[in-house]
């Protein structure tokens, strides 16, 4: 009967948070639509992290015999202006979108999350000064301000990024505000509150894991939006720069060749479209499992 | 051990609660008793300091509510909600939420004391690794119960703390209400709309109108029908 | 009128549960009613609400409900098709819930809502003469200053002035049935009263059926004629509502021991043991 008695907590912590991961896994199996999204969002994912294994050709090393060869056994999506396999550098391009998704990422959505956080427990002056912060950030239309940094700090893969995180942030901090007021007054947050958590405890403890789902669902919905910026960026010139299998940068050469070889601009059209709908498809399916406002109390 | 001198609160230009006097002694259980919007529940809200615009005095074990620091207050005085749905935070475990209350305050071991709370609530230790989610309504009060308990308080506030349960967990939670107040020799506030959980529970008890107090008795003499207002008469002939 | 109003035999509602299976919420529950009011009882969970949504069919989207009978006043509810549902609601049946907020329409006056409501009834009815039956029906509720409610939103009544402006709704639509969930459970004691009371006019004066969902026994064992008692979706007894302090069923017994009141005992009360032979309990 001892044995029973000694369990090792963390072990038990972490076995019953796995129960509810497994619980969440199969609800979100549930949904077609979200599994479809999930896939496409791992198959880039499987082509960023072994991109040298599925390509077929090397993306940089120009084959002037073979330029801008029609799609065939050889060159599976055709090959661009310079001989380029066009396959294998979309596989190394999603690279390059992963990276620049995730740059925005780990920097805007903690970023907005924390200002939303203080400013929704904490109120008052704080609360008034950071919003309207926001707001001045929000009025300011995403591609010039995007522009105006790239212009000012030189093109760039990382500028890009930098830039598409200093619009990126204020969506962020606003949802994150509307649900801390929500959850600054709930019962479960006052019972800390008289057992003399400070406020940083409680935002940091208490409140942020309550934005966490919707921050969450509003990052997959993001990334499309990144996806595509980051593109723009690159079609303009202004983002990665050439000879890099960058989306944006492929369709903005292949522009030329549109009438006549179709497949140069088509086809990294097509990747992003594709890669674009899954995380749009995979954040819809999140949303229906991790809204609050959706979801039943039970 | 609580004495309420001229409380009057104020949420903007409405007023929920006027001048408002009344002790609670060591031991003793009081009970408030109204309608919705009497102004029953802010009254505790504002002796643990969840509202700030107020006037009057709160004296609680002899600290002065408005001065006294909150982790001070902490020791002394806890309170249990009303809905036991919205009083869990939903993303931690209950070993988690109610240890929370023990760090917080830098108390020893408190892994240890967690499965000591749970089996003097009635649910066991096993119960620690569960989300609230996985527990029915009168588990979550118990668990309230639990974490308000944690810090070893004097004194419990108790707002309407069976109102959202069937009456069979009713009788439970009243039951293990009792046997803590007596095993832990605690001070009862309780908060109801149902005058016969009230009579059930507390000794002298206040009965609350439109956020002003119309009278105050004895068990006794609620039990003698020595109720000198009309409004108390309703209640009683209402229940 | 012959027959009954209500007929229901071995209705079940079942909601998938997260293993893909079916969890049955409502298992096998029959009765019929007259023109009388019954009392539905049982704690949360005991599938009282559900009985009374699968007779409306408001039933969430992913229950799935069956019965072998279905009928309301001859009506087979399982076949009728949506669109005679929707007018047998909104002229024959009705249904008042147990929160008024969420059934008013926050951004109308309660006077238009109550003049829509006559409307759909009679709508050849000039706007003056349904604003005449309006006042006259919020009146009929008790409500002491029809002409002022008439031109207030929702969100300035309290809650049981809301409660009788949803009644008030109900009775210009004169149903034959009324299922009222909870009707007076977010009520003050004082205004329950006046609630139940006009209620009771309804069945008296119209004779209307009415079916009463609520938790607390004493207070249906009050009001209505007859009670159901209800535990883990099915019926454990049924019981004429004054003989309810002579309850068989242990169950019954326990809800019935396990409240306290202003002049009982102050040792402990007593606790229900669940049986588990109570979910298998006749029908």
């Amino acid at each position: 009967m001892t044995t029973e008695t000694i369990i090792d907590p963390r072990r038990a912590v972490r076995e019953a948070s796995l129960k509810e991961l497994r619980s969440f896994m199969r609800r979100f199996l549930r949904n077609p639509l979200g599994v479809i999204g999930l896939v496409i969002v791992l198959v880039l994912i499987f082509c960023a992290i072994f991109a040298p294994l599925i390509a077929t050709h090397d993306p940089y090393l120009p084959t002037l015999t073979a330029r801008l060869s029609a799609p065939s056994a050889d060159y599976w999506f055709g090959a661009d202006e310079l001989g380029r396999d066009i396959y294998s550098r979309l596989v190394y391009g999603s690279r390059l979108t992963l990276l620049i998704v995730g740059l925005v990422i780990v920097t805007s959505a903690p970023i907005g999350l924390l200002i939303g956080a203080v400013s929704g427990t904490v109120g008052g002056w704080v609360d008034a000064i950071f919003m309207r912060i926001t707001d001045v950030f929000l009025a300011i239309p995403k591609l010039l301000l995007a522009l105006a940094f790239v212009a000012a700090l030189g093109p760039g893969i990382v500028n890009a990024a930098l830039a598409i995180t200093l619009t990126a942030w204020p969506p962020y901090a606003r949802l994150a505000r509307a649900e801390a007021l929500v959850v600054r007054n709930s019962d479960y947050v006052n019972a800390v509150r008289l057992a003399g958590a400070s406020e940083l405890r409680i935002i940091l403890f208490h409140v942020i894991p309550m934005c966490l789902s919707s921050v969450i669902v509003r990052m997959t919905f993001d990334m499309a939006g990144i996806i595509l910026t980051a593109a723009g960026l690159g079609f303009i010139g202004l983002g990665a720069q050439p000879p890099l299998p960058e989306w944006g940068a492929m369709i903005s050469t292949g522009r030329k060749f549109i009438f006549d070889q179709w497949w140069v601009a088509t086809i990294p059209g097509a990747a992003i479209f594709i890669v674009s709908l899954g995380f749009n498809l995979l954040g819809d399916a999140l949303r229906d499992l991790l809204d609050p406002h959706l979801r039943q109390r039970n | 051990m609580i004495s309420v001198e001229h409380l009057t609160v104020n949420f903007g230009p409405s007023v929920a609660v006027r001048d408002v006097s009344f002790t609670v002694a060591e031991g003793e259980s009081f009970g408030l008793v109204g309608e919705s919007g009497s102004g029953k529940s802010t009254i505790l809200r504002t002796m643990v300091g969840l509202n700030r615009d107020w006037t009057g005095k709160i004296s609680i074990n002899g600290a002065d509510a408005r001065s006294a620091k909150r982790r001070d207050l902490a020791r002394i005085v806890q309170m249990v909600f009303q809905d036991p749905y919205a009083s869990l935070h939903p993303r931690y475990t209950i070993g988690q939420q109610i240890a929370e209350p023990m760090k917080i305050n830098g108390i020893a071991n408190p892994d240890a004391r967690v499965g000591e709370l749970l089996d003097l609530i009635g649910l066991g230790a096993k119960f620690q690794f569960r989300f609230p989610h996985e527990l029915s309504g009168g588990q979550r009060q118990r668990v309230a119960i639990a974490r308000a308990l944690s810090l070893s308080p004097r004194i419990l506030l108790l707002d309407e703390p069976t109102s959202a349960l069937d009456v069979s967990i009713q009788a439970e939670i009243l039951n293990l209400l009792n046997r803590l107040r007596k095993e832990l020799n605690l001070t009862f506030v309780i908060v109801s709309h149902d005058l016969a959980v009230i009579s059930y529970m507390c000794e002298r008890l206040m009965v609350m109108r439109n956020a002003e107090p119309v009278e105050t008795l004895s068990r006794e003499q609620l039990r003698a029908g020595e109720v000198h207002n009309d409004y108390s008469r309703q209640l009683i002939a209402a229940s | 009128m012959t027959g009954p109003l209500v007929d229901i035999k071995n209705l079940r509602v079942a909601f998938r549960n997260d293993e893909g299976g079916y969890n049955e919420a409502v298992r096998g529950v029959s009765f019929s009613l007259g023109r009388e009011k019954l009392g539905i009882v049982g704690e949360s969970g005991s599938g009282k609400s559900l009985t009374g949504r699968s007779l409306l069919g408001v039933l969430p989207p992913y229950a799935r409900m069956s019965a072998d009978t279905l009928s309301f006043d001859g009506i087979d509810l399982k076949t009728i098709s949506p669109r005679q549902r929707r007018a047998l609601r909104g002229g024959r049946m009705g249904m008042i819930l147990q929160d008024p907020k969420f059934s008013l329409n926050p951004v109308m006056t309660i006077g238009r809502q109550v003049v829509e409501a006559i409307r759909i009834g009679e709508r050849r009815l000039s706007a003056a003469a349904a604003r005449q039956k309006a006042l006259e029906a919020l009146e009929s509720v008790h409500i002491r200053e029809p002409a002022r409610v008439f031109n207030l939103y929702p969100h300035e009544l309290s809650g049981g002035m809301g409660q009788r402006v949803m009644i008030a709704m109900m009775v210009v639509r004169a149903p034959d049935l009324l299922i009222a969930d909870e009707p007076t459970s977010a009520l003050d004691v004082t205004v329950r009263m006046q609630v139940l009371s006009i209620l009771d006019e309804l069945v008296t004066q119209r004779g209307m059926g009415l079916i009463f969902i609520s938790h607390d026994l004493n207070l249906v064992s009050k009001f209505c004629d007859r009670v159901i008692v209800m535990y883990a979706g099915r019926i454990v007894e049924t019981l004429d509502a004054k003989h309810l302090h002579d309850a068989q069923h242990p169950y019954t017994r326990g809800l019935l021991a396990c409240l306290p009141s202003i002049d009982g005992s102050l040792e402990p009360l007593p606790v229900l043991n669940r049986d588990a032979s109570w979910l298998e309990a006749a029908s």
